[in-house]
C-alpha cells in the first residue's frame, strides 16, 4: 500500500519533469530558430504579419474599452485608497509602480492568453490531428519556422505594444481619478508621474510583456501539439494547455516580483 | 489555394509572395482553374482540390510525383485520359506515375500512358 503510494508519486513527479525538461527543450528550440535569419522567409513574414494583425491590431476597440472601464475603475481605487491612508506624497510612484510594472503587462496577457491562446491552441491540435503538420513537413517546410515562429514572435509584439497602450490609458485615468480625489491639476500629475518613473520601470514592463508574450503563444502551440490524434482529445488539449498557460503567467508575476524585492 | 501553392516556393527557394503567388495562378490558369485561387478548401470541388495537390506537388523539386487512386479522390471521374491531358499542359519535364488498383483498370481504357501491372 504504502509502496504502491510512493510509487505513483514517483511516476508522476518524474512525468511532471519529463513534460518540463521537454517544453524547455521546444522553447530552447524556438528561440535557437527565432536568432536565426533564414527563418525569416517570405511565407514565415507574411504569416507573421497576418497574426499580428489578428493578435493586436482586431483586438484594439475591445482592449481600450477594457482598458477604459477595468483600469479607470482600478485605478480609482487605487488613489482613493492613498488619498484614505495619506500617501499622496506617494502617489507618483504608486501609481508608477502599480501601472506600469504590474497591472498592464498582467492585464494585457491575461486578455490575449484568453482570446489567442485558446485559438492557437485549438487551431495546432486541429492540424495536428488532421495531420496537416506531417504534409507540410513532407513538403519540407519547417512547421517551427512556419507555423511556430510567427505565433510566438507576434505575442510577444502583441503583448508588448498592448501592455504600453494599457499602461498609457491607466495612466490618463489616474489624472481624471486625481482630479477628482485630490483637485490635482494637470501639470503637478505630469510632474508627479515624470519624477516618480525610472528606467527600471520601463526594462520591467518591457521583460514582464516579452516573457508573457513568449508563453501566451508558447505553451499553447506545445500543448496542441501533443494532441493524441483524435477529434476527442482537442478540447482536453485546449483545457490543459489553458491550465499551464495560466500557471506559467502566474509563475512570472510571482518571479518578477521576488526579483523586484530582492 | 493560391496562397497553398505558393507557400512551396516562399519557403524553398525564398522567392517573393507576390511571385510565388503570380507562378502559381499561371499553373491554376493552365488547367482554367483561375477562379479558385482565392478560395478556400471548403469551397472547392474535389477535382479542383486535386488539381490544387498537383500544382502543390509540381513546386517542389523533386523529379517523380506519384498520384495514388486517383478515381478515390475524384469519385465523379469517369477517364484518366482528362487528367493526363491536363498533367502535360501543367509539366513536361516531370515523372508522374499514378498508382491505382486493378479494379480500377476499366478507367484507363485507351490510356496513351505507360501501363505496369
Amino acid at each position: 500500500m504504502i509502496m504502491k503510494f510512493i510509487e505513483g508519486v514517483g511516476e508522476k513527479t518524474l512525468n511532471a519533469l519529463f513534460s518540463i525538461y521537454e517544453a524547455l527543450k521546444f522553447s530552447f528550440i524556438c528561440i535557437v530558430h527565432m536568432l536565426q535569419p533564414q527563418s525569416y522567409n517570405p511565407a514565415m513574414r507574411m504569416v507573421l504579419t497576418k497574426q499580428i494583425y489578428f493578435t493586436a491590431v482586431t483586438v484594439i476597440p475591445t482592449f481600450i474599452m477594457m482598458a477604459v472601464i477595468f483600469g479607470s475603475v482600478i485605478i480609482g481605487v487605487v488613489i482613493a485608497l492613498a488619498t484614505e491612508y495619506s500617501l499622496q506624497d506617494q502617489i507618483g510612484s504608486i501609481i508608477i509602480t502599480f501601472v506600469i510594472n504590474e497591472f498592464a503587462p498582467f492585464f494585457t496577457a491575461l486578455l490575449i492568453s484568453l482570446r489567442s491562446g485558446t485559438a492557437i491552441n485549438t487551431e495546432i491540435a486541429v492540424m495536428n490531428v488532421n495531420r496537416e503538420l506531417n504534409t507540410l513537413k513532407e513538403y519540407d517546410i519547417n512547421i517551427i519556422d512556419y507555423l511556430f515562429l510567427p505565433r510566438i514572435i507576434s505575442g510577444i509584439i502583441s503583448v508588448v505594444s498592448l501592455s504600453i497602450l494599457f499602461a498609457l490609458i491607466m495612466l490618463g485615468s489616474g489624472y481624471i481619478f486625481t482630479l477628482f480625489y485630490m483637485n490635482m491639476d494637470f501639470h503637478t500629475y505630469k510632474y508627479l508621474l515624470v519624477s516618480a518613473i525610472e528606467v527600471k520601470d520601463i526594462v520591467v514592463l518591457l521583460l514582464k510583456s516579452i516573457a508573457f508574450g513568449f508563453v501566451t503563444m508558447l505553451i499553447p502551440i506545445y500543448s496542441g501539439l501533443k494532441t493524441a490524434k483524435a477529434y476527442t482529445a482537442i478540447p482536453i488539449s485546449v483545457l490543459n494547455g489553458m491550465v499551464k498557460l495560466f500557471i506559467a503567467i502566474f509563475f512570472i508575476e510571482v518571479l518578477s516580483l521576488v526579483l523586484q524585492l530582492i | 489555394m493560391l496562397e497553398n501553392i505558393a507557400l512551396i516556393r516562399e519557403v524553398q527557394e525564398s522567392l517573393s509572395t507576390s511571385k510565388a503567388q503570380e507562378l502559381a495562378l499561371q499553373y491554376l490558369k493552365r488547367v482554367r482553374l483561375e477562379k479558385i485561387a482565392l478560395l478556400r478548401v471548403s469551397s472547392c470541388s474535389k477535382i479542383e482540390i486535386f488539381y490544387t495537390l498537383l500544382i502543390r506537388a509540381l513546386m517542389t523539386k523533386k523529379a517523380t510525383i506519384i498520384i495514388v487512386t486517383p478515381f478515390t479522390l475524384m469519385p465523379n471521374l469517369r477517364a484518366i485520359n482528362v487528367i493526363i491531358e491536363d498533367i502535360q499542359l501543367l509539366t513536361q519535364d516531370k515523372k508522374i506515375i499514378i498508382l491505382d488498383n486493378t479494379t480500377n483498370q476499366t478507367h484507363y481504357k485507351g490510356c496513351s500512358c505507360n501501363i505496369t501491372k
